[in-house]
Formats: structure tokens, C-alpha cells, sequence
């Protein structure tokens, strides 16, 4: 029937377009009402938020666990992030040679990304997983008891200051736009984040491991029985997502300039926000949830509202929560992982 | 249910002799004990540990006739930062204490509104070395806050509605007329920065834009580069180090504006150790000026701080005189008590807050007028050099 398949065209087309159409329609409002510099602020904060976001996102998707441990697996990475700058790399500040930086990056990165991925699977394997067939309140306690053990472990032995981070991309480096003054180093953090998302998104659809998260998220029985390794899947879900937050942490740092233990609570409530804004357990909607917090805090302060900025955030979500509890992309499930 | 095995009884026993050898109380008479309330940890303890040694000095120092001196010290800084509920908590427990009769601290104006109605409930008598929110003591507000009790609060530093304006005052004499100002929302952020800004606007100058940025802020991009268009030719920051100082004026330097002048109250004067403003700042913090709500020339002030050198290994912090005063007299107000008869709460409350004494301090002559707030006015002014805070000038409200 010519109806009919005209109608599963439309919304084949519809479901294609839409959503693209709809992110850079967002982006242009924002950048006409932000103006660039403030678009480029709130760029670069969402992509930390959004990096952590997915961590988040992605160990709910596959256990249903909202792991409150993770924004304090972001703020460890920012104190590894400054133990491999000064101790491994011997750096205390920019980094002026453009070999040496490059070289330092992909060191950093690599390093903090591996130690905190490590961290998080132990974090699964000794706290979690002895209680995957605990009620749900369980595992949702001890995440919040490994939240605390993190932070008071940071506290013990590097101090409850706020401590500086080593800025090894220069803060200082920047072009102008017309009016508008571009730095560098937001570029490279809006750059490498978008990068790590991108790799996600295609490790997700497209390989083997991606394959069995998703199916391990839909029905882990199911999986199982299918002969996935549901223990090894989990292990690796954990992985990536405190990888992320390793990723987040280094970059953090590099922007900021700064950390301290209780770094931890508030960006983890933001990334928890922005997951459960994008559609908790949906990969792609916890990173436009980031994006879309961001865009929210950075607008108002730009209009002089700044002190409103975190009760807008929650307010939002609370919006969120009574009229489209499945957030942003929650209907199409089948993506997440 | 048996309760005492054997074993647990020798401990209890122990116990009990171990506590008998370490008051000593029955040859020396009764204990008195000062309470010490201030956030000793974490970005607080740089402004307020120096307040508590200066304390610690002074009542080491004096000994009093048949009573023995005890201190109690308890820390209100939840996960390193002042926390009023803590603070609140903390004076009930010294409420609870009989043998204390008095209470330095605490350290900031918002834990003093929460301690304030709990210990003038108690009648304990409080000297805080360091509050300047007017609303604590001055007119309807200071009154409710106390309940409409008799005063039991004092204090050695002066009032944000001299301190700000003090610091406006600075501000203009060099050259600056279009201020940006950021508060911490909190009662001494938004307190100081209230004033500052009265003070800047009566003089002719021009408030660009305010923000707010809560404890705990990490991002101040987008305040700043709000700021940015509109070409402030100084920032005047109201808030505590710890409430994110330290971090926006780094936004504010890597944002190219690192020549642009900041300003603040007392809060960022926290000297140049881990967790200061300065240490936090890093290279960012040339440029910037602070106050103290206290007198930075104090009569003897070599001798003070070759005194605090020998008991510290250190020197003095901003407000360690202030300490030394406020336990120097919250001991002048106890020895008046037992020259008077008993030792009581209420002796002690009301000696330390009669209006007719001037206490000689290590600040010099002060007194209290009837809300509790020194007769010492002296704002003093200081500015980072070579990565250090170096006193600029004093300057006395007293006649003004």
C-alpha cells in the first residue's frame, strides 16, 4: 500500500533530520543571544559535563545503578591529572614548545584515562558487583559510601585546600574574531571532548563489546543465555565510563587551573542532571543534556542572573521530571548502553 | 545483660585516675573553661588559625587565682569550608558544657547568626575576633537576632559599614570608577559587597554589574566575560577565599584582563600559605587589595610578634591579635566576676559587656558601646607585592 510506506518513509526521514536540525537550530539561537565568547563558555563547560555525564549514563543503562561515586572518579582525575604533570612529565606550568605540549597531552591523557578507568573497574569489582543481586538499594548506598571514601582518601593524603593544577596548554594563547577573543585551549577542550564522544558513539554501534553492552542493557538474561560474558561487559561499561571521567578530570584541570576534594559533589550533580535531562541510560542525550545545562548556567549569567544559574539548573530538571520523566531521548531505548 | 566484666571495670577505673591526674582540679579549684569556636580546616584555617593561636597565647599566658583555666576548641568547617549549621551545633555543645563561660569566635558573620540566638538563649558571653556584618549587633536586626536579651555577643574587629566603604574609598583614590562587583550570596559576601558598592556610587563612581556566585562556584567564565563587555576598570570581589576568590581572579586573568585591579574585604586577606587567595590566585593575584577590619600598627607590635614567633615558629596572621584581644577580654571580664564574688555565666556576660570598661589589649584601648561593637574603628588597607600582602595604610573611623 503506497500510504503506508509513505508514512514509514516520513518518519524514517523525520527521525534522520529531526533531531540534527533541532541541536543546530539550538546552537545558532544561542550563539545570536550568547554572543561567541559566551557560546565558546558554555561549549566548553558542557563538554565537562557531558564527558561526565556519560559515565554516569552508561553504568545506569547497563546495571540501573546511579553510581553518586562517579563525580568523585572525576575529581580523583584531577589530582592524578597533577601527579602526572609534575611527577611523570616534570611540568609546573604552560608548556611554550609545540612538540614537547603534544607529547605531554597524549601522556597525560593516556595516563589519567588508564589509572582512572582502573580505578573505576576496582571500584565495580569490590563494591558493586558483591551486590548486583542486592535490592537496588543496596549498591545505590554503597556508591554513596565510596563517594565519601574517595574524598576523604584525597583529603587524608594531598590536603582539603584548593590546590592548582598545572595549566600546561597556555591560557594565554587565543585569536580574535572580530570582537571576540578566542582561546586556544577552549578549543582543544571542546575539540577533544567531541573527539571522545564520537569514538564512544562508534564503539557503541559498532563493535562486538559495544554490541553486547547494548544487549546486556536491554536484557541481561537474555544476553547471557546469548552467550555474552555479562561480568566482563560490565567490567568493561565501568572502564569507559571512569575513563571519561579521567578524561573530564585532565581536561578540568587544564582549563580551571585548579581542584579540590569536594569537586567531586557538584559536578557530579550536574553530570547526574545532565544525564537524567538527556534521557538516563541514552549515551547521545546525556551529552546534549551536558550541552543544554551549560548553555543554561552560562545564559544566566551572561544576562546578570549567575546566582540563579544552579536553581534554574534544578528547577529544569524538576520540569523534566514530571512532564518527559524519559528526558530528552529517553524513548529510544534501544540505544542505550 | 551483664555490664561489668572484669576487664571492663579496670578500664573504667583507669579511666577514672587518669582523669583525676590530668584535671588536678581538687588543689586548684574549679575549672573555667573558654570555648574556642572557628573553622580550622581546610581554605578556612589559613584565616582562621591564627586567630585561634593568637587566643591559645593569651590564655596561656594568664593564670588565674583558684580557678584553673581549661580551653575547648572546636572546628565548624565542614569538608574545609565555614559551615553555620556546624557552627550552630557546635555552640549548643559548648552551652552544654557547665564549666564553659565564655566563647572566642566565631570566625565568620554567617556562623554568627546562627550562634548568636543559641548563646545569648545561654547567657554565654562571645567575643569573635573577626565578624563584621553589621546586621549581628546594630538596630532591629541586631536585636531580633538576640532575641531582645541582653547583649552577650561582642567584638574586636569593625563593621562592614566601614569596611566596605573603606575599601571604596582606596579604590577611587586610585582612579577607579567603573567597578564590577561579585558576591558570595552568603551574609558577609553579600554584606560587604552591599556597602562597597553605597559607598562607590555616593562618591561618583559606577557600579557596572553584580553578580552572585555561591560557595562552591568552580566556572566564572561566563561572569567574566559578562564583565568584560562592559570594560570594568576594577573587580571588587565580597566573600571568603574559600567561597571561590582565588579562583576568579584567575577566570579574570585568563580572560586577558589580568591588569584590571581586584579588590576585596578581609575575606581574601588570608596570607600566602596553601589554600590562600594568594596561593590560589597563583601569578594572578598582582594587582589585587584587601582590608582587615582591624588595626594593623597595634601598640606594641614587635614585641607582639616576636612573642607569637617564639610560642609558632610563625608570624602573625591578620587575625591573630584580634584572638589574643578577645581573650584578653573575655579574662579581664572573668578576673571582674571572681574580684565580684561568683563565677557564673551571667557574671561573666555581664562584665564583658558593660559599657563603662576599657579593656587595654594588644589592639590598645577598646571598649563596648551598648550593642556589643568595639570603639575601635580602624580599617586597615593592603595590597599584594612580590606575592605577598604588604600593608598599605590604616585609616580611623573612630572620630569620622
Amino acid at each position: 500500500m503506497a500510504t503506508a510506506t509513505g508514512t514509514v518513509r516520513t518518519e524514517r526521514v523525520r527521525g534522520q533530520f529531526f533531531l540534527p536540525a533541532v541541536i543546530t537550530g539550538f546552537l545558532a539561537l544561542m550563539l545570536g543571544l550568547l554572543g561567541f565568547e559566551q557560546f565558546l563558555n558554555a561549549m566548553t563547560l558542557g563538554a565537562i559535563y557531558a564527558l561526565i555525564a556519560l559515565g554516569y549514563t552508561m553504568v545506569y543503562g547497563i546495571i540501573e545503578l546511579i553510581n553518586f561515586a562517579h563525580g568523585d572518579v572525576f575529581m580523583v582525575a584531577t589530582f592524578v591529572s597533577i601527579a602526572v604533570s609534575t611527577t611523570l612529565l616534570g611540568q609546573t606550568g604552560a608548556v611554550l614548545d609545540i612538540p614537547t605540549l603534544i607529547i605531554s597531552l597524549i601522556v597525560l591523557f593516556t595516563v589519567t584515562i588508564v589509572v582512572m578507568a582502573l580505578v573505576g573497574a576496582l571500584i565495580e569489582r569490590l563494591a558493586y558487583r558483591p551486590l548486583r543481586n542486592a535490592p537496588k538499594l543496596a549498591p545505590l548506598i554503597t556508591a554513596i559510601g565510596v563517594s565519601f571514601i574517595l574524598q576523604n582518601i584525597i583529603q587524608f593524603f594531598v590536603g582539603p585546600y584548593i590546590t592548582n593544577v598545572p595549566q600546561l596548554f597556555s591560557t594565554q594563547w587565543a585569536f580574535t574574531i572580530g570582537e571576540s577573543r578566542v582561546p586556544l585551549l577552549n578549543l582543544f577542550v571542546i575539540g577533544s571532548a567531541l573527539f571522545l564522544m564520537v569514538v564512544l558513539q562508534l564503539f557503541i554501534s559498532r563493535t562486538k563489546t559495544g554490541r553486547a553492552m547494548r544487549t546486556t542493557a536491554m536484557d541481561r538474561d537474555a544476553s547471557s543465555l546469548m552467550g555474552v560474558d555479562i561480568n566482563r561487559t560490565i567490567m568493561i561499561t565501568f572502564l569507559i565510563g571512569s575513563g571519561l571521567a579521567g578524561a573530564a578530570g585532565v581536561i578540568h584541570g587544564l582549563y580551571y587551573g585548579n581542584t579540590t576534594f569536594t569537586l567531586g559533589f557538584q559536578s557530579g550533580l550536574k553530570a547526574f542532571t545532565a544525564a537524567v535531562l538527556g534521557g538516563i541510560g541514552n549515551t547521545a542525550g546525556a551529552a546534549l543534556g551536558g550541552f543544554l545545562i551549560a548553555f543554561v548556567e552560562v545564559g544566566a549569567a551572561a544576562f546578570g542572573f549567575g546566582r540563579w544559574g544552579g536553581a534554574i539548573v534544578f528547577s529544569l530538571l524538576v520540569v523534566f521530571l514530571i512532564f518527559r520523566p524519559t528526558g530528552l531521548l529517553g524513548s529510544s531505548t534501544g540505544d542505550r548502553a | 545483660m551483664k555490664v561489668f566484666n572484669k576487664k571492663g571495670f579496670a578500664a573504667l577505673a583507669a579511666a577514672a585516675l587518669l582523669a583525676a591526674a590530668c584535671g588536678g582540679s581538687t588543689t586548684e579549684g574549679k575549672t573555667l573553661t573558654i570555648g574556642i569556636s572557628l573553622p580550622l580546616s581546610g581554605s578556612s584555617l589559613a584565616s582562621a588559625g591564627p586567630a585561634r593561636d593568637g587566643a591559645l597565647l593569651a590564655i596561656k599566658e594568664t593564670t588565674i587565682e583558684g580557678y584553673t583555666l581549661a580551653t575547648k576548641i572546636l572546628d565548624h568547617a565542614v569538608d574545609g569550608v565555614h559551615n553555620p549549621a556546624q557552627a550552630a551545633t557546635d555552640v549548643t555543645t559548648l552551652v552544654g558544657d557547665e564549666t564553659v563561660v565564655a566563647v572566642v569566635g566565631p570566625f565568620n558573620s554567617s556562623s554568627a547568626k546562627a550562634q548568636i540566638p543559641v548563646s545569648s538563649e545561654a547567657g554565654l558571653a562571645q567575643c569573635s575576633p573577626s565578624n563584621t556584618n553589621p546586621d549581628l549587633t546594630k538596630g532591629d536586626a541586631g536585636a531580633a537576632l538576640r532575641g531582645g536579651r541582653p547583649v552577650n555577643y561582642v567584638r574586636v574587629a569593625a563593621t562592614d559599614d566601614l569596611q566596605g566603604p573603606a575599601v571604596a574609598v582606596y579604590a577611587k583614590s586610585r582612579g577607579k570608577s567603573n567597578v564590577f562587583i561579585v558576591d558570595s550570596t552568603d551574609t558577609y559576601g553579600k554584606g560587604i559587597a552591599d556597602s562597597f558598592a553605597a559607598e562607590f556610587t555616593a562618591g561618583g563612581g559606577t557600579v557596572l554589574g553584580r553578580e552572585g556566585a555561591p560557595a562552591g562556584t568552580t566556572d566564572f567564565t561566563a561572569i567574566v566575560t559578562a564583565a568584560k563587555a562592559l570594560s570594568p576598570d576594577a573587580f571588587f570581589y565580597g566573600g571568603v577565599t574559600a567561597d571561590g576568590a582565588g579562583l576568579f581572579r584567575k577566570a579574570i586573568e585568563q580572560a586577558g584582563l589580568g591588569d584590571v585591579e581586584f579588590y576585596g574585604g578581609d575575606g581574601i586577606q588570608d596570607g600566602s600559605g596553601e589554600g590562600s587567595y594568594i596561593a590560589i590566585a597563583g601569578a594572578a593575584a598582582a594587582k589585587s587589595f584587601s582590608s582587615v577590619a582591624a588595626i594593623e600598627n597595634i601598640p606594641d607590635k614587635a614585641g607582639f610578634a616576636a612573642k607569637y614567633e617564639a610560642e609558632y615558629g610563625e608570624a602573625p596572621g591578620a587575625y591573630s591579635a584580634s584572638g589574643y584581644a578577645c581573650a584578653q577580654v573575655i579574662l579581664e571580664a572573668i578576673k571582674t566576676a571572681v574580684a565580684a564574688g561568683e563565677v557564673t555565666r551571667e557574671s561573666v556576660r555581664a562584665a564583658l559587656t558593660d559599657t563603662a570598661t576599657v579593656y587595654s589589649t594588644v589592639l590598645g584601648d577598646v571598649s563596648f558601646d551598648e550593642n556589643g561593637d568595639t570603639s575601635q574603628k580602624i580599617i586597615s588597607l593592603y595590597e599584594v607585592v612580590d606575592g605577598n600582602w604588604t600593608f598599605v595604610e590604616q585609616i580611623d573611623y573612630a572620630n569620622k
